[in-house]
């Protein structure tokens, strides 16, 4: 076997893999990532050499983890998960990343393949005007400074009570979309001023809306998938993947800059500048989770519009309401987000950068309608390759701290997917293979190529395999819309 | 020589990664500016009908190089514009040991149907991030997250 790294990698299991804690010097803890052994290959360096720093902050528990989406990022790899200590431990801005909980929601539809194809090109129009994507782009729910402050406050709440989105979608949503501890107080006007004007909007980048297709034969658990409103037939659902936009890249820019002097004042280094950390229960901390929570519900907000403009365009064009087309939200689940949470050891501050929440059946923490089957977990795919819809498991509880991966992980760099196919033609490729593509960038969509990320069913093989998540169903794409 | 920059492709396999060089600390600013400038749109289709005074002060003229970019993806959100062009005009004040910055911003609203839009950064961030005098060159290395 030949890793990007000269560090000892032991074998734990089939799917589990140990970086000891004698590896690095500093290393609190050992490190272990999660991945099949093509998988575990295909890592860069930088994997292995930022999840053995997470391994040196100071008050980390049990492990430093990497999913198998693992991959270079600032401070924490992508797919970095980290539990703290809640009186010893640290938190950072790197280990939530600068898109405060970017996320994936999923919507089911009673809808066909049959009944939408003819008219998706009109259909992903219509999208195309409702969600804006791209650069600085603006959304059409104008709110005053008072009202962004409720927003921080409430996330999706507030928007279900100005008639975005219907009551029974918060059951559906991680935390029913709004963490409490949130403090607009905490949040500087500079970021307010990048937000406030964005609710209900894409971004750019690898943020997406797309229409899939499931098919009978891909789906691998059918009660469960049952259970979450998925039926198969070739029925047609919707995912969406975007985060806090401007203002939860504003909280990470502001605090990462607090964090720096921070640092300097509790003597803390760490070996690498984006790890800045602070004590969490500092007042430098504590004020960084009560903004990071206001930009979370932000997100949360800002998928829950999105949900409205989605369901108002199927209204539009197929003539039926988005209750009579059984337009139930699956999931909306963050993966940036710092959150405290019960494990044996006791409440602890999880990290999970690139990372999904995975609570198995029974966690106390779900809604009543995810605590048989536990909760539901959304992994996104490249355009071109399609995405899955997965399970969280007790196993996962037990070794992860109830985590799993969130994506399929990127290999190639963007400038050298845009060397190997211009915009056009990836978008001309992919109308040829069925799926249509609208995007504000055709250079942006270059980079967003297939090819530029891991093969998704190997790395959603690793985490089925190792028992902390559990295949529920394949999405495949048809129509994309990208900024 | 004078102020240019290129891209760093293998630095930042998810994101954007540049170099950006001049023969003063103002030519590295406005070329840092112009890397971050092509990153968001082609500049050659933005139009020139926004303005806006940028004035810094730091001891450090790498703190001093990082809040100017960030000020740039901030007012990209904050006025909903991208750029075509920049200015920064960059002096020391020996006295009290002091960068001063001076820039101006040139662009327009930001309009899909007539812009090339590229990547929205997300942030600039401290990732390899490095200022420094190579003889008569003044040298940034800077990594953006898209």
């Amino acid at each position: 076997m030949k890793l990007n790294t000269h560090m000892t990698v032991n074998r734990i299991k089939d799917e589990v893999w140990e970086i000891p804690s004698s590896e690095k010097a500093g290393m609190v803890v050992p490190a272990r990532i999660y991945a099949t052994e093509p998988i575990l290959e295909s890592m860069d360096s930088g994997v292995f050499e930022q999840v053995t720093n997470v391994a040196c902050l100071p008050g980390i528990r049990r492990y430093a983890l990497c999913m198998p989406d693992g991959h270079w990022g600032y401070g924490f790899p992508i797919g970095g998960v980290a539990a703290f200590d809640l009186r010893e431990g640290v938190i950072s801005p790197g280990g939530v990343g600068y898109d405060v909980n970017c996320g994936m929601r999923l919507i089911r539809t009673d809808m066909t393949l049959a009944e939408v194809q003819p008219k998706l090109e009109p259909l992903l129009t219509e999208l195309f005007k409702l969600v804006p994507a791209g650069v600085g782009s603006k959304g059409s729910v104008r709110v005053s400074r008072e009202e962004f402050a409720e927003v921080m406050r409430k996330g999706a709440r507030w928007c279900v009570e100005r008639g975005y989105g219907w009551a029974e979608d918060l059951a559906s949503l991680e935390q029913q979309g709004c963490l409490a501890g949130a403090d607009p107080s905490k949040v500087t006007d500079h970021a307010v001023e990048r937000g406030i004007h964005q609710l209900g909007t894409l971004g750019s980048g690898n943020h997406y809306l797309e229409i899939q297709v499931v098919s009978n034969d891909r789906i691998f658990d059918p009660r469960t998938a049952a259970a979450f409103g998925i039926t198969g037939h070739d029925q047609i659902v919707v995912m969406v993947h975007c985060g806090s936009r401007g203002f939860g890249h504003q909280v990470a820019s502001d605090y990462l800059k607090v964090f720096e002097k921070a640092m300097r004042k509790y003597g803390l280094s760490v070996k690498d500048q984006q790890l800045a950390c602070a004590p969490f229960q500092s007042p430098e901390g504590q004020d960084y989770f009560a903004a990071m929570n206001c930009a979370a519900n932000s997100a949360f907000a800002n998928r829950q519009v999105i949900t409205h403009q989605i369901r108002e365009g199927f209204r539009r064009v197929f003539g039926r309401s988005a209750e009579e087309l059984g337009m139930q939200v699956v999931y909306d689940v963050a993966h940036n987000i710092a959150k405290v949470e019960r494990y044996q050891e006791g409440d602890l501050l999880v990290h999970r950068k690139g990372s999904t929440r995975a609570f198995g059946p029974g966690n106390p923490d779900l809604s009543p309608r995810f605590r048989d089957t536990g909760q539901p977990v959304i992994c996104g795919g490249s355009m071109e390759t399609g995405s899955y819809l997965l399970v969280g498991t007790e196993q996962a509880m037990r070794e992860t701290f109830g985590s799993t991966m969130h994506g399929s992980g990127r290999t190639m760099s963007r400038a050298q997917a845009k060397r190997s196919v211009r915009g056009e033609q990836l978008k001309q490729q992919m109308a040829k293979r069925g799926i249509l593509v609208k995007a504000v960038s055709m250079s942006g969509l270059a980079e967003e190529a297939g090819f530029a990320y891991k093969d998704i069913s190997e790395v959603v093989e690793s985490v089925d395999r190792a028992g902390i998540t559990k295949k529920v169903a394949e999405l495949r794409p048809i129509g994309n819309i990208k900024g | 020589m004078t102020l240019q920059f290129r891209f760093l492709e293998d630095i930042a396999v998810a994101d954007c990664a540049f170099e950006a060089s001049g023969d003063s600390p103002s030519e590295l600013f406005r070329a840092a500016a112009q890397a971050l400038i092509a990153t968001l749109a082609n500049p050659d289709t933005v139009g020139a009908s926004w303005h806006r005074v940028v004035a810094r002060q730091d001891p450090e003229l790498s703190s001093l190089l990082f809040d100017w970019l960030s000020e740039m993806v901030y007012l990209k959100d904050a006025e909903g514009v991208v750029f075509r062009e920049a200015e920064a005009e960059v002096t020391r004040d020996p006295s009290q040991g002091i960068w001063q910055l001076r820039g101006t911003l040139t662009g327009e609203l930001i309009d899909p149907n007539r812009q090339e839009l590229r990547a929205d950064v997300k942030a600039v961030t401290k990732h390899l991030y490095d200022v420094r005098q190579d003889g008569p060159r003044w040298i940034a290395r800077v990594v953006l997250d898209i």
